[in-house]
């Protein structure tokens, strides 16, 4: 197979900030590459260099062949792009909106009548294709954002974190058509900072922080960073900084993850820390409602290589 | 190349939904052209001005006072004209630089003595500067006195360079000795023989539909500029340049939407204000086409300009108006140009409104095409002069 996006030394730089620090992957023809990390790690800054919209400050992308350096055109005709926030014209509808950017790309005639209606297909809205996008909900606005950068059917599809703020229903929808859209041979870079998307989408991750690349592989190889450990979830009322610090304290614990009612904790011997974790928690007050040991995860990976959890 | 013509597309369609453009654009001139137009109507039309002139002989002879109530009392002058006859030259002249006369015929001293004679009669007009047009009626009618002077004697009437300042060739006229003898048959006197044509009145509708139509124009510029900021917040600029089109299908495509839109609003206006209102663009509709075209591409510039002065609609919409509302004061759009203060003057050359109504009211005046050719010329400069800084200046995020 042959890689299809090469990144290589990608550094960007807004003045005394390091947006993007050395990032270096490739993506193989026909895979699906996941590009996980928090807010501010770089995700955008990344996909913006690698479709041109923004120069880097050091570093080469080459994509089908063609660097975006000097081959701009042939860049950006091999890409489809879909931004993080919805890029489209209210004023029209789904279906303007979408012959619109068909010809932006280069569709014409009935190719681009037959892209409109199969995206408008696959963005489940055919029915209400004649209505003005500032009357659809923001769901169906995303899967419309979604469909304007696949209709031309692109070799390589960047998306930048599709998903973000939509119902589960919307989101099962999108990553079904993800999935759909790769097996049909299509390129996939997805961002994301929701783990379980990326786990259930891509073939190989990165998992990015503060403009770095922290760790690289398929979803297998990554577990093998926390290898041997344990993740113990207990799920409490409520969490406090002092319940953290105090869990911290517990010998063993090599990292405390915090999400609105829970805490992961990680660990090489949960059996040896379990009793202690639910001592101290009932010390400090915390209610205490279940504790279950689970596989590491991808939130687990990115716990043991930073201390910190990857939502906020 | 096709794609920059789909951005226009695009552009054009976003822009007719846009029902708050539309008003601005089309419904607030009209409406403005029809309430300025009606309630100022009539100031204008000559049936029902007043214009105050007086006559005065300061003749040493018998003829000149005769001659002078001659005048006054021609019927059709009268239904112009408010004509007093008075003996006091200093007084008249002191009338006329207050504004309370407009023009003042003067027979002189040696009247009788050089129409005995045979010798040529300098009839002098002293004319207030600011209303040369009426004033220059006013020389028609003290010529048209002069040529109906048929006492039997050649004539020769200069009207010194008063004639000049009020535009009309100083030509000498010349009459023919009639067969009555010694007679002075004054009442032959009549303005319908006047040989020198004055200027075409403007009627205030059309001076409003010249003067709006100027003005609003300028507002597609806003509204392109919103376009510029809307795109850039909604990163529908992004998206554009992360497909194959390039920056000059993006800013081609924009400004050719925004020249579209105002061109199309230009032909509603015209038209619109010609079957609704019977405004008289006069006999050259290629030259307010022209005009209008030239106007258009200023407005597009314009909004160049404007997209990059403002970053989101907010600032546009505050800096828009108030730049679109200063061409439209210096340009004439508001109150007429003679009636502003000398030191505005020199500021009119920038305005695009300055330009366009200019040339707008020469057509309707009846002036030929090649009239409206520098005005056109400056409009598309001023245009090329916005648009270029606009392009220098333009982000994309
Ligand atoms: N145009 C810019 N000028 C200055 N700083 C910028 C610019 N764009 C991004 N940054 C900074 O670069 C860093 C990386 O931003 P980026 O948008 O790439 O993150 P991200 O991974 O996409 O985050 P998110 O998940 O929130 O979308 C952030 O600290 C951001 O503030
Ligand atoms: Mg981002």
């Amino acid at each position: 197979m042959t890689d299809i996006v090469q990144v290589r030394g990608l550094v960007k730089r807004f003045g005394e900030l390091v947006a993007v620090d050395n990032v270096e992957f490739t993506i193989a023809e026909g895979e699906t590459f996941g590009l996980l990390g928090p807010n501010g790690a770089g995700k955008t800054t990344t996909i913006s260099m690698i479709s041109c919209l923004l120069e880097p400050t050091e570093g080469e992308i080459i994509v089908d062949g063609h660097s975006i350096r000097n081959e701009q055109t042939a860049v950006k005709r091999t890409l489809g792009v879909v931004p993080q926030e919805i890029a489209l014209y209210p004023m029209l509808s789904a279906a303007e909106n979408l012959a619109f950017w068909g010809r932006m790309y280069g569709l014409s005639g009935t190719g681009l009548k037959k892209a409109v209606d199969e995206a408008l297909e696959l963005a489940g809205l055919a029915d209400r294709s004649k209505e003005r996008i500032e009357k659809y909900s923001g769901g169906m606005r995303r899967r419309i954002n979604i469909a304007a950068g696949i209709l031309h059917k692109p070799k390589v599809l960047l998306m930048d974190e599709p998903t973000v703020g939509i119902d589960p229903q919307s989101r099962n929808h999108i990553l079904e058509t993800v999935k759909n859209l790769n097996s049909s041979g299509m390129t996939v870079l997805y961002t994301s900072h929701y783990m379980e998307e990326v786990e259930y989408l891509c073939d190989r991750i990165a998992i990015m922080d503060h403009g770095k690349i922290i760790a690289m592989g398929t979803l297998n190889e990554l577990r093998d960073v926390v290898g041997g450990m344990d993740v113990i979830s207990v799920i409490v009322g409520e969490v406090s900084d002092g319940i953290i610090t105090a869990v911290n304290a517990i010998e063993g614990v090599e990292g405390v993850n915090r999400a609105n009612g829970v805490i992961e904790v990680l660990t090489p011997s949960s059996s040896s820390v379990l009793g202690r974790l639910v001592a101290t928690l009932e010390s400090e007050g915390a209610h205490v409602t279940s504790v279950t040991v689970i596989e590491p995860n991808l939130e687990s990976v990115f716990l043991r290589l930073t201390g910190k959890s990857l939502r906020d | 190349m096709t794609r920059l013509l789909h951005i226009a597309v695009k552009d054009m369609k976003i822009l007719l939904r846009d029902k708050a453009a539309f008003l601005i654009m089309l419904g607030m001139p009209l409406v403005l052209i029809f309430i300025l137009g009606s309630a100022l109507s009539g100031v204008g039309e000559s049936e029902n001005v007043d214009i105050p002139v007086a006559i005065v002989s300061v003749d040493a002879g018998d003829q000149g006072a005769p001659f002078a109530e001659a005048i006054a009392d021609v019927e059709e002058l009268q239904a112009v004209f408010n004509i007093e006859v008075l003996d006091d030259v200093e007084l008249v002249r002191s009338k006329v630089e207050k504004g309370d006369l407009t023009a003042v015929l003067v027979i002189p001293v040696g009247f009788t003595e050089a129409l005995a004679a045979g010798e040529p009669i300098e009839l002098e007009v002293l004319q207030d500067p600011g209303s040369e047009m009426t004033a220059g009626i006013w020389v028609g009618v003290a010529r048209a006195a002069a040529a109906n002077l048929s006492a039997g004697q050649i004539v020769r009437i200069t009207v010194e360079n008063t004639l000049a300042r009020a535009g009309i060739p100083q030509s000498p006229v010349t009459f023919q000795q009639g067969d009555t003898g010694g007679d002075i048959a004054f009442d032959a006197v009549s303005v319908k023989q006047l040989d020198v044509e004055p200027e075409k009145q403007v009627e205030m509708i059309d001076y409003y539909a010249a003067g709006q139509t100027g003005l609003f124009l300028l507002f597609g510029a806003m509204f392109g500029a919103f376009g510029f900021a809307r795109e850039r917040r909604e990163r529908t600029f992004a998206r554009i340049l992360a497909s194959p089109a390039t920056t000059m299908d993006l800013v081609g495509g924009k400004s050719l939407g925004i020249l579209g839109v105002a061109c199309a609003q230009f032909l509603v206006l015209y038209l619109g204000t010609t079957l609704l209102f019977g405004v008289d663009w006069g006999p050259t509709p290629s030259g307010i086409l022209l005009v209008g075209f030239a106007e258009a591409w200023a407005a597009t510039g314009l909004a160049m300009t404007l997209s990059v002065l403002g970053k989101t609609e907010r600032a546009i919409g505050g800096i828009g108006p108030t730049v679109i509302m200063l061409f439209a004061a210096l340009g004439g759009s508001m109150i007429p140009v003679d009636m502003m203060p000398a030191w505005m003057l020199p500021l009119q050359s920038v305005s695009p409104v300055y330009w366009a109504m200019g040339a707008f009211l020469d057509l309707m005046r009846g002036e030929a095409f090649s009239v409206v050719l520098m005005p056109v010329g400056i409009l598309l400069g001023i245009g090329a002069v916005l648009f270029t800084f606009g392009l220098w200046r333009l982000r994309y995020e």
